[in-house]
């Protein structure tokens, strides 16, 4: 086998660069800097209670969302982007289980289980209502979560 | 006050949640880079980048109108895209293999996974200013190398399914 035909390679110095030399050296020094760090969570710690409200705001979409499971599945896709980043590990955890759950139906073709969405739904509205989330109790139901999940994905799949 | 590499650079930041354009441009400010334009789906951002010098593209996957992987290719391909080089990272919630490799055909430059931390988004800022990427042009692809080592005289095996289309094989 040889290359491609018509495949050109263009090395990083036969096009622009997004700095010099020197800036990208003083760039480095940024990024790993500890001033840098400090101010970098000092973001990120402001940013938890303005998303713990805005992922309330979802849930409660979600929830009003009922048999569309296209404003449901937009509304758990911006759950589990912020939940994490807002200190809601659990409800993060369940609304990425049921994100993949119906992406993976959509990408095989097949219709969703609607109580599988609906068991998700609630679990990610008392998870995130939940101040504080009980820690063992969302991981035991994620994890059974996970399982049935998958189970029924296998069914779906013929596996 | 000591230079940070990053003040003369202008960023654009597409993204449809105002919450994450929020973020993304509190942890940009970090690293002092202040020049930062925000637009809320693709169709905006090209507008955008043909308005303003955009350096450093970051980028939404699902937008309506236009998704991130219209615009990305949109950068990339269309003749009057204004910088088909720039660096564009893709930041979304949508980590399932098969969108990771949409983005990485499309031609972006870094995916980075919601829940975003700012250190995985500095790490990703950190590759591009340290090891900027070859790009590739073929019948069927421009964008950065999408093997991320690159191994010199390196001849095959090619490996994927538009190289085989393309492919002199003897």
């Amino acid at each position: 086998m040889t290359k491609p035909k018509n495949a050109q390679v263009i090395a990083p110095e036969a096009y622009p660069q997004l700095m010099s030399r020197a800036d990208a050296a003083r760039a480095m020094l940024t990024l790993h800097s500890p001033q840098t760090t400090a101010r970098a969570d000092a973001v990120m710690q402001a940013a938890v209670r303005p998303l713990r409200a805005a992922i309330l705001h979802y849930v409660d979409e979600m929830e009003a969302a009922g048999a569309d499971m296209g404003l449901v599945f937009e509304k758990v896709h911006e759950i589990r982007g912020f939940a994490e980043t807002a200190g809601l590990v659990t409800t993060g955890r369940v609304a990425e289980i049921l994100a993949r759950y119906m992406d993976d139906m959509a990408r095989i073709a097949k219709p969703l289980d609607t109580a599988i969405v609906a068991l998700h739904v609630s679990a990610i509205a008392r998870a995130a209502r939940a101040e504080g989330e009980d820690e063992k109790m969302g991981e035991a139901v994620a994890a059974e979560l996970a399982t049935l999940v998958a189970r029924r994905l296998g069914d779906a799949e013929g596996r | 006050m000591t230079a940070s590499g990053f003040e003369s650079l202008k960023a654009l930041i597409v993204e449809d949640n105002g919450h994450m354009r929020a973020l993304l441009r509190a942890l940009l400010n970090t690293i002092n880079i202040k020049d930062i334009v925000e637009a809320t789906h693709g169709q905006a951002a090209i507008e955008t980048l043909r308005e303003r010098r955009s350096d450093l593209v970051l980028t939404d996957l699902a937008m309506k109108p236009m998704d991130g992987l219209e615009f990305t290719r949109h950068v990339r391909n269309d003749p009057r895209s204004p910088n088909p080089f720039v660096p564009i990272i893709m930041i979304t919630g949508h980590t399932e293999k098969h969108h990771v490799e949409q983005a990485r055909d499309a031609g972006v430059t870094e995916f980075l996974a919601k829940p975003i931390t700012a250190n995985h988004l500095f790490s990703r800022i950190s590759e591009i200013v340290d090891r900027p990427r070859a790009f590739v042009r073929c019948d069927s692809y421009f964008g950065p190398d999408r093997r991320r080592r690159m191994m010199d005289g390196y001849a095959g095996p090619w490996r994927r399914k538009e190289d085989l289309q393309d492919m002199d094989v003897r």
